[in-house]
C-alpha cells in the first residue's frame, strides 16, 4: 500500500471529471446523514467551550448550557493566576514531549535505515524480534520498569518518560525500514564510491531524504507523550513536575471536598491540553496521511 | 501491495553492491564494516530492547511467581498467584468480563460507525473537507480531556440526557448506575470512530474506478457496489484496525480512571473495573506486585489468544489485492 | 532542570542489572543524605488543606529556625501510589500524613515507632489527645501521633425543623425517633428528611450502636450477624422502604457531583450525618442550622474521621521529624486547623479552647461543643493491614444494595462476609 499516496491525488482529480457512479452519488439522505453526524460529534466540544467561558457562579450550580450564554474570555488567563501552576504544567508538557520527540526521531531513524540497508548476520531474526515486540502490551513492564526507575532514582523526575524514547520503538523503526526500502539505493552507492562512511551516508544523503518519515514520527511520539497519563501518573509526584494532561485531571482530583471542581478552569486546561495537537495535526496532516496508511496496511502481514 | 514491495525491496537492495566484484579482500573488510556499523547503528534499540523489555518481562515473570509487597524481600509462592486469580478471586472474573464486554461493543462499534461514514464520505458531497475534518476532530483530542469532556457529557442533566428529555424521556445516570457505566465508556470510544474514517476513507479512494465502472453498467445499486466491490477491498484495513482496537481496547485504563474516579464515585468504578484499573489497584494501593504481575501476564494470555484467532480466521474474510493479481 | 540530573551511583547499576535480567533484591540502602534537607511531609487533600499545613508548617520555621519542611500535596486517590515509591525507594517521607490504612504500613515494618521517642519529648498521648491518643497503635506499639480527629455529627436545618415543631436531634434520639422526624420534614420529590447512610462510616456507626463489629474481636469479618444486617437493613430502608433518604438516582436529579455534603447546603436534605467537612459549604448559607451528636441505637457509638503524623522507617532525621510533630501537634499548631476552618484538631485542649468553640470565621451559633461530647462514645474501627482492599470490597459488595437491587440486608451482607474471609485469612 506504500503506493497508494501518490494515486489518491490522481484520482482526486479525475473525480470531478468523471460523472458519478451510483456508489458515489451524494444524494440529500447523504448529506442529512453527514449534516446531524457532524453535529453530534460537534456537540461536546461546544459544550466544553460553553463551560469554559462559564463564570464560577455556573459552576457551583451546576447550570451548564450547551450554547454557551456567558463570555468569560479570561477564565483563559485566569487559569495561569490560580494556585494551580497551570503555567508550569504546560511548560513540563513541552519538555518531555520535545525531548521525547527528539530521541525517536535520532534513534528511530537510524535503526530503521541499519534495518534497511546494511547487512549482517543476524539481522533478519532481530528484525523478526522487533515485530515481535509489538505485541507486548505495556503493562507487563510497568511493574518491573517501574522498579527499575525507582532503584535508579528516577522517580519524580522526567527521566523515566523521557529516557526510553531514545532507544527507539519497533513501530517506528518499522515506518522507517519500510520508508528507506522505497528510497532507490544509486544515491547512497554513488556516496559510498566518494568514500563515505555508513554514518557519513546516514547523515548526509539519508537523513534529509528521511524528512517526512521523521515528522511522521516526531508527530506520533508527540501525539504519545503530551497526551500521556498513566507514566506521568505512575512517575511523577510534585505538582510543578506534572505536565498538562496529569494536572487537568490533578485539578478535579484535588478539589475540596464537598464542593465541585472548578469545571470551568478544568476545561480551560482541556482546550490547552487539546488545542496542540489540533495544530500539529492541522500543520503535519500530510505526513502523518502518508504513513498512518503505509504503516497501518502494511503492518497487517 | 506493501506487502509486496517490502520483500522486493530488501533483496533487491542486498543484491547491489555485489556486481561490481572487485578484490576479495577488499569486500570482506567492507563487509565486516557494514556488519559492524549495523550492529552499531541498532545498538539503541537493542539496548532498549534489552533494558526496557526483556529484562522488565523477565524480572515480571518471576515476580508474578511471589509474594512481593515492595518493601520486604519477595516470597516465592510458585503460581499461586496465578491459582488465586483464576480459582478464588471474583473481582479479577469480572474485571475480564468487563473488559470483554468494553472491546467486544466498543471495538466492531467503532469500526461500523468509521466505515459507514467513510462510506459516506467517499460520495462526491460538496464540503467534504469540512465534513471530514468534524468528523476527525474528536480523536485528535487527548484522552485524557475526552475523559473530562464526557464527565460533563454524560452528568445526569448534561446534554445527553437533555437530548433525551426532547422526548420526553428520562436519561440514565450513566456514571453512577452500575449497568449504564459500561455503556457510558463505549459512547465515548465512539466519538472517537473517525479515526477508523481518515483511515478506510484514504484506502477507499484507492479502489480503482474501474471496478465500480464495470458493476455500473451491469445495472448494480450503490448498496450492492458497497459490498461487492469496496467492503471486500477493505478487509486488509478492517482487519488491521480490528487487532490494535482490540488490543488497545483491552489495556483501557485513563478513561476509567478519570471518567469514573474511585475516590468520588466507587460503586461506578467497581462496576466499570477493566484489567489495567484492577492491575493498578493491585499494584499501587495493595502493594501487591507479585499479583498484579501476574494478571499482567493473564492480560497479555488474553490478548495473545484474541490475535491468534483474528489471524486464524483472516484467510476467510480478508481479502489481500495481490491475491488477485 | 532534572533531566540534567542523570545520577548514576552504584546503587544505579545494581538496578540496571536487575533489569537485564539478573533479579537482584533492593539490598542496600542508600548513603545517608545531608542533615540540611528539608523534612519531606506527604499530606492527602485539597487546596485549603494545603493552606492549612502550609501555615502550620509556617509557624513551626518560625519557632523552631533548625527545621526545615517541605509540604507536598498528594490526591487522595493516589497518595498509596506515591508513598509507597518514596518509602521503597529509599526516600519514605520524614513526616506522613496516616489514617485508617495506617496498619497497611506499620504491619510491614514501614514506619518508625515512636513510644520511644514520644518518651524522650515527654509527650503523653492520652493526655493530649484522651482516647484517640492510642488510635494508631498496632501490636501495642505507637505508630503515629493524632493530628486531627472529628467525630460524624449530624448537621440539621433548623428552619426546617422549626415549620415542623420538631425538636432538635439529640444523642438520646433512637432509631424510631428518628426515622419519624425524617417522615415528618419529607417532602416528597423536593425534600428529603435525611442523607448519609451509605457511605460505610455512616452505616457502621449504625451497626455497632446496635452491638454489631465489622471486624471481631479475633480478627475476623463479621458482617454477617445479626446485629449488622438489622442495622444495614434500617438505613437501606431509609433509602428505599420510606424515602427520606435520596437515592443515587435522586442525588444524580440535583446535578453533576452532588451528594448529601451539597444536598444539605441546598435544603434539598434536612439532616445530614457526616463529619467537619460539611461547615465549609455551609459558611455563606441563609438559613439556620446547627449540629448535634449522633443519636443512639442499643448503645450511642459513632465514627470518627481522622489522621495521624507519622515517620516513615527510611527518614533519616527522625529526631527532627519527631519534634516537627510535637510541635505540629501542641496546642499552639492546632488552632491553626480550626483557625482556617479545615477540621477538627485532635488535641484536646483546642478542642475545648475558645478559639474552638466560637471560631472567627463562623457567623451563625453552631454548638461546636458536640464535638467534644460524641468523643466519649466514638466506637474504634478496625484498622486492619488490608483497610484499602476491605473498604474497596465493601463498596463492591454492597453497590446493588444501594441501587435498591438487592433490597435484602441479609443476602447482601452474606455475600460480603465470603469476600471479606477470602480477604482478610490473616485473623489475629
Amino acid at each position: 500500500m506504500a503506493t497508494l499516496a501518490t494515486p489518491v491525488r490522481k484520482r482526486g482529480h479525475e473525480d470531478r471529471q468523471a460523472p458519478a457512479v451510483r456508489a458515489f452519488r451524494a444524494t440529500p439522505f447523504t448529506y442529512g446523514t453527514l449534516l446531524i453526524v457532524a453535529a453530534i460529534l460537534t456537540t461536546p466540544l461546544v459544550f466544553v467551550g460553553s463551560i469554559a467561558l462559564s463564570s464560577d457562579a455556573t459552576v457551583n450550580n451546576g447550570a451548564f448550557t450547551i450554547i454557551p450564554r456567558e463570555f468569560h474570555w479570561d477564565n483563559f488567563s485566569r487559569v495561569f493566576g490560580t494556585e494551580l501552576p497551570v503555567g508550569t504544567f504546560l511548560l513540563n508538557s513541552v519538555l518531555i514531549s520535545l525531548f521525547s520527540v527528539a530521541g525517536q526521531v535520532l534513534s528511530s531513524g537510524l535503526v530503521g535505515y541499519a534495518f534497511a540497508r546494511l547487512r549482517a548476520p543476524g539481522k533478519n531474526t532481530m528484525f523478526l524480534i522487533v515485530i515481535a515486540t509489538m505485541m507486548i502490551p505495556t503493562q507487563i513492564t510497568m511493574i518491573p520498569q517501574f522498579i527499575l526507575f525507582r532503584d535508579l532514582g528516577w522517580v519524580n523526575t522526567f527521566l523515566p518518560l523521557i529516557v526510553p524514547n531514545f532507544f527507539s520503538n519497533a513501530f517506528n523503526v518499522f515506518l522507517v525500514r519500510q520508508f528507506v526500502s522505497r528510497l532507490p539505493s544509486e544515491l547512497d552507492e554513488a556516496a559510498m564510491m566518494d568514500g563515505l562512511g555508513f554514518f557519513g551516508i546516514y547523515r548526509r544523503i539519508m537523513f534529509p531524504m528521511l524528512r517526512p518519515v521523521l515528522i511522521a514520527i516526531g508527530i506520533f511520539t508527540l501525539t504519545h507523550t503530551w497526551g500521556d497519563f498513566m507514566g506521568p501518573l505512575i512517575y511523577l509526584n510534585d505538582e510543578s513536575k506534572m505536565p498538562l494532561a496529569l494536572g487537568v485531571q490533578y485539578i478535579t482530583a484535588t478539589s475540596q471536598a464537598g464542593q465541585a471542581p472548578p469545571w470551568n478552569m478544568v476545561m480551560v486546561g482541556s482546550i490547552l491540553l487539546a488545542l496542540p495537537m489540533i495544530l500539529v495535526y492541522y500543520l503535519g496532516q500530510k505526513y502523518l496521511y502518508e504513513m498512518d496508511i503505509s504503516g497501518g496496511s502494511a503492518g497487517v502481514k | 501491495m506493501a506487502t509486496s514491495t517490502a520483500p522486493k525491496a530488501a533483496p533487491g537492495a542486498a543484491e547491489k553492491p555485489a556486481s561490481p566484484k572487485p578484490r576479495k579482500q577488499k569486500l570482506s573488510t567492507r563487509r565486516r564494516r557494514e556488519a559492524l556499523s549495523f550492529y552499531l547503528f541498532i545498538s539503541p534499540w537493542v539496548i532498549g530492547f534489552l533494558v526496557f523489555l526483556l529484562g522488565p518481562m523477565i524480572a515480571s515473570i518471576y515476580y508474578s511467581l511471589t509474594d512481593w509487597d515492595s518493601f520486604n524481600p519477595p516470597k516465592w509462592v510458585g503460581f499461586d498467584n496465578y491459582v488465586k486469580l483464576l480459582t478464588d478471586d471474583p473481582v479479577f472474573w469480572k474485571a475480564l468480563w468487563n473488559t470483554f464486554y468494553y472491546a467486544a461493543i466498543s471495538v466492531p462499534l467503532g469500526l461500523v460507525l468509521g466505515l459507514w461514514l467513510a462510506n459516506l464520505l467517499n460520495k462526491q458531497v460538496r464540503a467534504r473537507k469540512l465534513f471530514r475534518t468534524l468528523i476527525y476532530l474528536p480523536t485528535l483530542i487527548p484522552l485524557v480531556a475526552t475523559a473530562m469532556i464526557f464527565r460533563m457529557v454524560l452528568a445526569p442533566n448534561g446534554p445527553i440526557n437533555d437530548f433525551f428529555g426532547l422526548f420526553g424521556l428520562s436519561g440514565p445516570n450513566w456514571l453512577l448506575d452500575g449497568p449504564w457505566v459500561k455503556p457510558a465508556l463505549i459512547l465515548m470510544s465512539a466519538w472517537g470512530a473517525g479515526a477508523a474514517t481518515v483511515l478506510l476513507l484514504a484506502a477507499m479512494k484507492g479502489i480503482p474506478r474501474e471496478l465500480y465502472e464495470a458493476a455500473e453498467v451491469d445495472g448494480a445499486s450503490a448498496t450492492r457496489q458497497f459490498w461487492s466491490i469496496t467492503l471486500p477491498h477493505l478487509t486488509p484495513i478492517i482487519f488491521f484496525n480490528l487487532i490494535m482496537g482490540l488490543i488497545n481496547a483491552f489495556q483501557i485504563f485513563s478513561q476509567v480512571y478519570i471518567l469514573i474516579p474511585k475516590g468520588k464515585n466507587p460503586a461506578g468504578y467497581d462496576a466499570a473495573q477493566t484489567m489495567v484499573p484492577l492491575l493498578f489497584d493491585q499494584a499501587f494501593s495493595y502493594y501487591r506486585m507479585g499479583y498484579a504481575s501476574a494478571i499482567s501476564w493473564l492480560l497479555f494470555l488474553v490478548i495473545l489468544v484474541f490475535t491468534v484467532i483474528a489471524f486464524r480466521t483472516t484467510r476467510r474474510w480478508v481479502f489481500y489485492e495481490t491475491e488477485v493479481k | 532542570m532534572t533531566l540534567g540530573r542523570a545520577q548514576f551511583s552504584r546503587r544505579g547499576f545494581l538496578g540496571l542489572g536487575a533489569a537485564a535480567g539478573v533479579i537482584t533484591l533492593t539490598a542496600c540502602g542508600s548513603s545517608a543524605g545531608s542533615s540540611d534537607k528539608p523534612l519531606v511531609m506527604t499530606v492527602w487533600g485539597g487546596d485549603p488543606d494545603r493552606k492549612t499545613y502550609q501555615a502550620r508548617i509556617d509557624l513551626l520555621v518560625k519557632k523552631h529556625p533548625d527545621l526545615k519542611v517541605k509540604l507536598q500535596l498528594i490526591p487522595g486517590d493516589s497518595y498509596p501510589q506515591k508513598v509507597q515509591t518514596m518509602i521503597a525507594g529509599g526516600n519514605g517521607p520524614d513526616i506522613m500524613q496516616v489514617a485508617e490504612s495506617v496498619n497497611t504500613y506499620s504491619s510491614k515494618n514501614q514506619l518508625l515507632e515512636l513510644d520511644d521517642l514520644a518518651q524522650t519529648a515527654k509527650l503523653d498521648p492520652e493526655q493530649r489527645f484522651g482516647p484517640v491518643g492510642s488510635l494508631y497503635t498496632y501490636q501495642d506499639k505507637l505508630y503515629a501521633i493524632p493530628d486531627r480527629s472529628g467525630a460524624v455529627t449530624v448537621f440539621y436545618n433548623k428552619d426546617m425543623f422549626d415549620k415542623k415543631g420538631i425538636k432538635a436531634p439529640t444523642a438520646e434520639w433512637t432509631w424510631d425517633d428518628a426515622l419519624d422526624a425524617f417522615k415528618e420534614l419529607t417532602v416528597p420529590g423536593k425534600v428529603w428528611g435525611y442523607s448519609g447512610a451509605e457511605w460505610f462510616p455512616q452505616w457502621w456507626s449504625l451497626a455497632y450502636q446496635n452491638g454489631g463489629t465489622i471486624i471481631d474481636a479475633n480478627g475476623r469479618p463479621a458482617v454477617a450477624s445479626d446485629e449488622v444486617v438489622e442495622a444495614l437493613q434500617w438505613a437501606g430502608d431509609l433509602v428505599f422502604k420510606h424515602k427520606v433518604v435520596p437515592s443515587k438516582a435522586d442525588y444524580a436529579d440535583m446535578g453533576p457531583d452532588i451528594g448529601g455534603d451539597q444536598a444539605f447546603p441546598n435544603q434539598k436534605v434536612a439532616t445530614h450525618a457526616n463529619g467537619f467537612w460539611v461547615m465549609s459549604g455551609l459558611t455563606k448559607v441563609s438559613f439556620g442550622w446547627d449540629i448535634a451528636p449522633m443519636w443512639r441505637g442499643k448503645k450511642q457509638a459513632v465514627s470518627a474521621f481522622g489522621s495521624g503524623l507519622a515517620i516513615s522507617r527510611t527518614s533519616k532525621q527522625r529526631d527532627k521529624a519527631f519534634k516537627a510533630i510535637d510541635f505540629l501537634t501542641s496546642t499552639e499548631s492546632q488552632a491553626q486547623i480550626i483557625a482556617s476552618g479545615q477540621d477538627v484538631p485532635a488535641n484536646l485542649e483546642v478542642q475545648k479552647s475558645q478559639a474552638f468553640l466560637k471560631p472567627s470565621w463562623m457567623k451563625t451559633d453552631v454548638d461546636m461543643g458536640v464535638f467534644a461530647e460524641s468523643s466519649e462514645f466514638v466506637f474504634r474501627a478496625p484498622f486492619i493491614p488490608e483497610w484499602n482492599e476491605m473498604i474497596d470490597t465493601i463498596s463492591n459488595g454492597l453497590a446493588d444494595f444501594w441501587l435498591g437491587k438487592e433490597r435484602s440486608a441479609k443476602k447482601a451482607l452474606t455475600a460480603l462476609q465470603k469476600d471479606l474471609e477470602a480477604l482478610i485469612k490473616s485473623g489475629a
